[in-house]
């Protein structure tokens, strides 16, 4: 295994894995173009190929120096430190949070989602004094409200259940009457 | 020249609609571009169907000014937050950042602010006094094979900077490529990877993937210092660079103009591919190149310099000939088009008027970076004092706006997280992100030029190497990338 880690042996496997199902997609829209002699594949599969012989290329490097840098210029420094079970516990909410906020823009609209959207957020990140929380949740659901719906008046999903449909309605109706003032 | 400019200069402050557009567009396009999360391209977005209210020249005008503003304000974000507001700070970032952990955030923003304006007054200067003459040399010496040449290049570039090793650098701009070539071939619009989905048919949306790959992932990657204890605040400093310290680095600006001026004024290039390539000349010709990554002045003032001296350089395709260099530039088309006009040589005879209005604002929206740049370096400084906590939701809320706004799709706030975590899983790992944006930004570009090249040389690859500015530009990416191959077998710095 030479200096080859479980991580190293983990992001080759994902690498070639992206290389053989890319490739093999490829087949679904091998056609020539008329006007072109290399059609639709060529510059896919040569990009796949060289992806290929970087991902070996690493894995070589990676036998022969294991985690070692080679001072390539603004290299990142952003090292992991999962030793402790609550932190891959809090990393995995971190990153499934915003997931499950998207999800539902579309039923629930994001006049209703944000504020608890935000609340999450800012736990998440370690504030555990409940009066700053909902304090930063008011003025950051304040801010976005007062940018985008009063001053730019960008058109934001409303969802499409109620009572969830009927807020974000309420709130439109409260903007048009605010604008009218 | 000068009668023209004055002629644009009365017209755009002797209506004080006018002037109120002009001052919006600048103070809109700096806040949107200094916000973590939110871009010049999305008040753009928003503000799109406004203009038709407009007349032809408040309507491009306040496009070109936001353009100008924007791209300055980007730099902020990717100086105090290592967020680019967009892809043409990525490389502010390489250096900005790392002179923000030193407390030197002062410094870092300060030569932002004045090497935008040199940057953006020059191009806007040279715009001015060349734009028909640029533009025929343009179309006589720039054709698809140079285009390609130099996205070549500029990937050769871009694989080298910003991941831990030189292979995974190639592998990040590969990926990025790969990305690319998800939804119709630019050549024969067949349909690419789109696994079913209808909505993949177009692509990947730039906005989304950019804002996931960049902010999203800087969240991410702060979220798991905060959680492993190891986050550290940034410190705050208000001391800007001395005039001694920016006189030192002369040849850095200027070439960093001609750099950035040329990468402008190819269409489709723009100001993205100007900073990367500038950047890169920064560290080929520096004698002390290891200091690059770690808080060098330099870095910062050479991608500055560069993407705003192509803001004014990028509108000279857009008018003269009628082609966009990016997003913001192809906005503007629509802004023309809402309006019955075309861009292109007709509007030179047609509607000088509206020529030199725009002109003139993006030379006094350039000098404006200066004075209110300068003016409010402090209180944004400022901002690194809000605790990460309570700055993160409001990056990821302005984030999701800016992903759902363009095309008011869900699907692309999806992307944007999925991005996101893709991003911060790869930065992980040692891969640059700079590099993976740069791919799937310059994917499409390449490939399409590298297709047209060949048919307009019937498929001989040596016409390439008799066309001067192509052979110059290919033996250049080459000569990267053999050094980079070189350093690939030989290097080894430090063990992690």
């Amino acid at each position: 295994m030479g200096r080859l880690t479980r991580t190293h042996v983990i992001e080759a496997v994902i690498f070639l894995l992206v290389v053989v199902i890319f490739y093999a997609f490829s087949f679904e829209f091998n056609q020539p173009i008329e006007i072109y002699r290399f059609g639709a594949t060529a510059w896919p599969r040569v990009v796949i190929g060289l992806l290929l012989i970087a991902t070996l290329g690493n894995i070589w490097f990676q036998y022969k120096n294991g985690s070692a840098a080679q001072g390539t210029i603004g290299q990142s420094d952003d090292e992991a430190d999962f030793s402790e079970p609550g932190t891959i516990l809090r990393m995995f909410a971190v990153l499934l949070t915003p997931f499950l906020f998207a999800w539902l823009l579309k039923p629930v609209g994001i006049y209703f989602s944000a504020p608890f959207f935000i609340a999450a957020i800012i736990w998440l990140f370690g504030e555990r004094r409940w009066k700053a929380i909902l304090v930063m949740t008011f003025v950051i659901y304040v801010l976005f409200i007062g940018l985008f719906l009063v001053i730019l008046n960008a058109p934001l999903p409303q969802g499409n259940t109620s009572p969830f449909y009927d807020f974000s309605a309420w709130v439109l109706t409260m903007n048009a009457k605010l604008q009218g003032l | 020249m000068i009668e023209n400019f004055l002629a644009g200069t009365s017209a755009l402050f002797g209506d004080p609609f006018t002037i109120g557009i002009f001052v919006f567009g600048v103070i809109g396009g700096m806040l949107f571009g200094a916000i973590p999360g939110v871009s010049m391209l999305t008040l753009a977005a928003i503000l799109l169907p406004f203009t038709a209210g407009l007349e032809p020249a408040q309507g491009v005008m306040l496009f070109a000014v936001i353009y100008c503003t924007g791209t300055y304000g980007g730099a902020i974000t990717a100086i105090l937050f290592n967020i680019p507001g967009a892809p043409e700070n990525a490389p502010t970032a390489f250096d900005g950042y790392p002179m923000t952990q030193k407390g030197q955030s002062g410094k870092a923003v300060g030569a932002a602010v004045l090497c935008s304006a040199i940057g953006g007054v020059a191009s806007a200067l040279v715009m001015m006094a060349a734009t028909e003459p640029l533009a025929n040399w343009a179309i006589r010496n720039i054709g698809p094979p140079e285009i390609f040449a130099l996205v070549f290049f500029g990937l050769a570039v871009a694989s080298s900077v910003g991941a831990r090793t030189i292979w995974k650098g190639w592998m990040s701009v590969l990926i990025g490529l790969l990305i690319a070539t998800i939804g119709q071939d630019p050549v024969g619009g067949i349909n690419r990877y789109n696994f079913g989905l209808t909505d993949l048919a177009a692509g990947i949306a730039f906005v989304p993937a950019i804002l996931g790959f960049f902010a999203v992932s800087e969240i991410f990657v702060q979220a798991e210092k905060k959680a492993s204890g190891k986050y550290k605040a940034p410190k705050v400093s208000m001391s800007f660079p001395s005039f001694l310290e920016l006189w030192m680095h002369k040849i850095a600006v200027l070439r960093s103009i001609v750099v950035g001026f040329f990468c402008g004024i190819l269409p489709g290039i723009g100001a993205t591919l100007a900073a990367f390539m500038s950047y890169g000349e920064a560290v080929r010709w520096s004698k002390n190149q290891e200091e690059f990554g770690k808080g060098k002045l330099e870095g910062v003032i050479s991608a500055e310099t560069a993407n705003n001296a192509a803001t004014g350089a990028a509108m000279i395709p857009l008018l003269a000939l009628g082609l966009p260099g990016g997003a913001l530039t192809a906005m503007m088309v629509a802004v023309f088009q809402m309006h019955d006009l075309q861009p292109g040589p007709l509007v030179f005879m047609m509607s000088p008027d509206l020529i030199w209005i725009v002109f003139a604002a993006m030379f006094y929206a350039n000098l404006s970076i200066l004075i209110i740049g300068l003016v409010e370096t402090k209180t944004i400084l400022n901002l690194l004092k809000i605790p990460f906590q309570f700055l993160a939701p409001l990056i990821l809320i302005l984030a999701t706006v800016g992903a759902y706004i363009s095309r008011g799709l869900v699907l692309d706030v999806m992307v944007m997280f999925l991005a996101g975590i893709i991003g911060y899983l790869l930065r992980r790992s040692g891969f640059s992100i700079p590099g993976i944006v740069l791919g799937l930004i310059l994917g499409k570009i390449g490939e399409q030029n590298f297709a047209q090249g060949l048919q307009m040389v019937h498929y001989d690859l040596g016409t390439y190497f008799s066309r001067p500015i192509c052979a110059v530009l290919i033996f250049a990416g080459v000569l990267t990338l053999a050094t980079s191959i070189y350093r690939a077998f030989t290097t080894t710095q430090k063990s992690v």
